[in-house]
C-alpha cells in the first residue's frame, strides 16, 4: 500500500531538485561554450572559453592554490582531527578535550574570516603577540597557508567528532582480540584501528576534499583573493569572472571545470575507497 | 496509483508556476519608490531624502543599499530580464552607463537635463558625462573633486602646511617619516588605482586621457616612469601598509597616515566620525608632479542616479528624477552628507570644499575624469588587480603593465 505513495512523496522534492540544481547547472554548461557580459544575449563561441583556461595566468595561480587547500585541508583539519579523536576517545573527561576544538564549528565561514581579519591584518593581534611584522595575507603562498590554519581552526572539531564517532563504534571483540594476541599503541592502531574506521575515514576525507576543492567565502572575506589575484582559489575565480568582470561565459568555463574536477576527484576517491 | 500521479503533477504544477514569472506587468500608480543602492553605508541619508521628498512632492523613497559592488551591478543586469525592477538606481558614468544605455534598458532624460540648465539647477559642463548619442540619461546623483585630506592635528604639531607644489609634498612626507608618522593611505583592495590616476594626470594629462581612449599604451615609456615614481614613494617608507584593513576614514582620525587621497565624497566619512573641519582635519589640491603643465590637474568623478525605460511607474521615477535636481533636495543631500553638490544653487558649507567646487566651476583646474569611469570595464577589472599586486610587490610594475595592456590589446582590438 505504502509501495504506491511513494512515488507521491518523493517526486515534488525531485523535481524541486531538478529545476532548481540541474536546469542551473545546465544552463551554465551552455553559456561556458558562449560569450556573454550578462547583457547582450550569449553569442556561440565553442571551446574557446576552456582553451583560454588553458593559458591563464590568473587560472594557474588559482589551481595551484587549490590544490594547496586540498593537500592541507588533508593534513591539517584531517590528521589533526583523527590525531585529537584518537588521543581523547577512550579517557576519562576526553569529551571536554574536544569540547574547544568542536566551538569554532559554529561560526559561518564569512563570520569566522571576520574575526580572523584583524588578527592576521597587518597591524593585527598575531604580529603583535608574535613580536614580529609579517604581512600574512599578502604573499603568496603564505597568504593560503594563512588562510588555511584559519580553515583547520574552524573544521578540526567536526572533523574529530566524526573520527570519535568512527572509533566508538567499532566492534569491541577483534580489538580485544588483537590485544590478547599482543597488540598494543601504534601496531593495534595501524593494523587493526585503522581498517575498521575505512568506511568512515572514506565520508570524513571525501567531505573534506569536495570542500576544499570549492573553498570560497574564507578567501573572499579575507584577502577578495589578493593582492593581484595571488590568493584566488578556482570558486573564487570562477566568481570574480562573472561577476566582477562580468565575463559570465568564461567563469561558467571555470564553474564547469570546477564541477569536473570535484565529481572526478570524489567519484575516483569513493570508488577506491567503498570497494 | 493514479491518484498519486495526479497529486505529483500538481505539486510540480504548483512548483512551475511559482518559478515562472507572471508576465508583463501593468503600469502602477506608486507612491513609495525604492531606490537601490551600492552606497549601503548612506542608507541613513537616502532616508532622510526620502522623508523629505514624500513630503514635497507626495513621493517617499526607501533606500536599498548594497556595500558589494560586484553583487550590486550582477542585480542591476538581471533585473532587466526579470519582473523585480527597480524604481531608481544608483550606476557609474562612462563605460558601464554607455553599456547599459545601449541595451535600451535606461530611461532618457533629455527634457530633465534641458529644464534643469534652464532653471540653472545643472551646469551645462556636466552634461556630457551622461550624454550619449546625444541624449541624455540618468542625472547627478552626485559629484565629486579629488584632493588630499590631511589630519590637521598632526599636520599643527610638525609645523607642516598644505604643499604648494609636489616637491613640497614629497618633503612633508619625509618630515613626517622622520618623526615616525606614515604620510600617505593606500589599499590593495578596489581603490588599488588611486595613486595611479593621481600620479599620471599631475605629470601628463593628455597621456592619461590617450590611455583612456585606447590611443596609448601601458608599457609606454611616461607610463612606466609614473609606475616607477609611484614605486619610489612606496620605497621612501611614506605608505601604510596596503593589506591595512582599517577603514580610511579611521587611518585618518587615528592618525594611521597623516593624509588620504579621496573624492570630495570622503567628506561623509569625516561627518560621520564628528571630525570638524579646519580644526581636525583639512583638504587641499594635489600639486602636479609635472610644474610646467598650465593648469593643476584635479580628478573629477560623477555618480548618475538612474531610472529604468521599463520601470514599474516610469513617471513617478522621472518625477522623482526632476526634484532630485532641485535645489531644495541638493541643499538637504549635500548638507546632511556634508559634501558638495552638482546643483550650482547650494551653498557648500565645508569651507575647503566650497573653495575646491567655485574654482573648479571657473575653470582653474584642469578636470581628468576618474580612472573608474574613465577606463573600459575589461580593461579596469585587469587593472585593479594589476595595481594591488603592484601595491603589495612594487619590484613587479613592468610586469603588472604588461598584464594590463595585454588585457587593453583583448578590449581595443574590438573597440576602437
Amino acid at each position: 500500500m505504502l509501495g504506491r505513495f511513494r512515488h507521491g512523496y518523493v517526486a515534488p522534492a525531485a523535481i524541486l531538485v531538478a529545476v532548481l540544481l540541474y536546469a542551473p547547472f545546465l544552463w551554465t554548461a551552455y553559456l561556458s561554450l558562449t560569450r556573454y557580459d550578462g547583457l547582450e544575449p550569449p553569442a556561440w563561441i565553442g571551446f574557446a572559453n576552456f582553451a583560454k583556461l588553458l593559458d591563464d595566468p590568473a587560472l594557474i595561480t588559482s589551481t595551484r592554490n587549490t590544490l594547496i587547500w586540498v593537500a592541507g585541508t588533508m593534513v591539517l583539519p584531517v590528521g589533526l582531527g583523527l590525531l585529537v579523536a584518537v588521543l581523547s576517545y577512550d579517557i576519562r573527561g576526553g569529551a571536554w578535550y574536544r569540547v574547544p576544538f568542536m566551538l569554532p564549528y559554529a561560526l559561518s565561514g564569512a563570520g569566522l574570516a571576520m574575526v580572523w581579519s584583524p588578527i592576521l591584518s597587518h597591524d593585527g593581534i598575531s604580529n603583535l603577540l608574535l613580536g614580529v611584522d609579517t604581512a600574512f595575507l599578502q604573499e603568496a603562498p603564505d597568504n593560503t597557508l594563512a588562510m588555511l590554519l584559519v580553515w583547520t581552526w574552524q573544521q578540526l572539531g567536526v572533523n574529530t567528532l566524526l573520527f570519535v564517532v568512527g572509533l566508538q563504534s567499532i566492534p569491541k571483540e577483534p580489538i580485544e582480540a588483537a590485544r590478547l594476541d599482543g597488540a598494543s599503541g601504534w601496531r593495534l592502531f595501524r593494523h587493526v584501528i585503522w581498517p575498521l574506521m575505512r568506511p568512515l575515514t572514506a565520508v570524513v576525507v571525501g567531505l573534506a576534499l569536495v570542500a576544499s576543492l570549492k573553498t570560497f567565502d574564507i578567501v573572499w572575506v579575507l584577502t577578495q583573493g589578493g593582492p593581484g589575484r595571488n590568493s584566488e582559489t578556482l570558486a573564487v575565480t570562477m566568481y570574480k569572472e562573472t561577476f566582477v568582470a562580468s565575463d559570465y561565459g568564461y567563469g561558467s568555463a571555470v564553474a564547469v571545470m570546477l564541477t569536473v574536477v570535484t565529481g572526478l576527484a570524489s567519484y575516483l576517491y569513493l570508488r577506491r575507497q567503498v570497494r | 496509483m493514479y491518484r498519486s500521479r495526479v497529486a505529483t503533477l500538481g505539486v510540480a504544477a504548483l512548483v512551475l508556476t511559482a518559478c515562472g514569472g507572471n508576465g508583463a506587468a501593468a503600469p502602477q500608480k506608486k507612491t513609495e519608490l525604492t531606490l537601490y543602492n551600492d552606497k549601503g553605508a548612506w542608507t541613513k541619508y537616502f532616508d532622510e531624502m526620502g522623508a523629505l521628498s514624500k513630503q514635497r512632492i507626495g513621493l517617499g523613497m526607501k533606500p536599498n543599499g548594497y556595500t558589494d559592488s560586484a553583487q550590486y551591478q550582477a542585480f542591476i543586469k538581471a533585473s532587466f530580464r526579470t519582473d523585480v525592477k527597480p524604481d531608481l538606481f544608483t550606476w557609474q558614468t562612462g563605460g558601464m552607463l554607455e553599456e547599459i544605455v545601449k541595451q535600451k534598458q535606461v530611461a532618457e532624460t533629455t527634457a530633465v537635463w534641458q529644464e534643469a540648465i534652464k532653471a540653472g539647477d545643472l551646469s551645462q559642463d556636466l552634461a556630457p558625462y551622461y550624454t550619449i548619442g546625444g541624449k541624455q540619461y540618468c542625472v547627478p546623483m552626485n559629484v565629486a573633486y579629488w584632493g588630499m585630506f590631511f589630519n590637521k592635528k598632526i599636520f599643527d604639531k610638525y609645523g607642516l602646511k598644505p604643499p604648494a607644489t609636489w616637491d613640497e609634498l614629497v618633503q612633508t612626507a619625509e618630515t613626517l617619516k622622520k618623526n615616525g608618522v606614515k604620510a600617505f593611505y593606500h589599499t590593495s583592495v578596489l581603490f588599488s588605482f588611486v595613486w595611479f590616476e593621481q600620479l599620471m594626470a599631475g605629470t601628463d594629462p593628455d597621456l592619461y586621457d590617450r590611455l583612456a581612449a585606447g590611443k596609448a599604451k601601458y608599457t609606454d615609456p611616461g607610463v612606466v616612469q609614473v609606475m616607477e615614481r609611484w614605486k619610489q614613494l612606496i620605497d621612501a617608507g611614506y605608505f601604510i601598509n596596503p593589506g591595512d584593513k582599517t577603514d580610511p576614514g579611521d587611518v585618518l582620525k587615528n592618525g594611521k597616515a597623516a593624509m588620504v587621497s579621496f573624492g570630495t565624497w570622503f567628506n561623509t566619512s569625516m561627518t560621520q566620525r564628528d571630525m570638524k573641519p579646519g580644526v581636525d582635519y583639512d583638504f587641499f589640491v594635489i600639486p602636479n608632479v609635472n610644474p610646467a603643465l598650465p593648469k593643476t590637474s584635479m580628478i573629477f568623478e560623477s555618480g548618475p542616479l538612474c531610472s529604468l525605460a521599463k520601470a514599474a511607474d516610469p513617471d513617478a521615477s522621472m518625477n522623482y528624477l526632476k526634484w532630485w535636481t532641485t535645489a531644495e533636495a541638493q541643499e538637504k543631500w549635500a548638507t546632511s552628507r556634508g559634501d558638495v553638490s552638482a546643483n550650482p544653487k547650494v551653498t557648500i558649507k565645508d569651507e575647503a570644499l566650497g573653495a575646491v567646487t567655485k574654482d573648479a566651476g571657473s575653470g582653474k583646474y584642469r578636470l581628468v575624469n576618474r580612472y573608474f569611469e574613465a577606463t573600459p570595464p575589461p580593461i579596469l577589472t585587469a587593472a585593479l588587480d594589476g595595481f594591488s599586486k603592484f601595491v603589495a610587490e612594487p619590484a613587479t610594475y613592468k610586469e603588472v603593465l604588461e598584464t594590463i595592456q595585454k588585457e587593453a590589446d583583448e578590449y581595443w582590438s574590438t573597440h576602437q
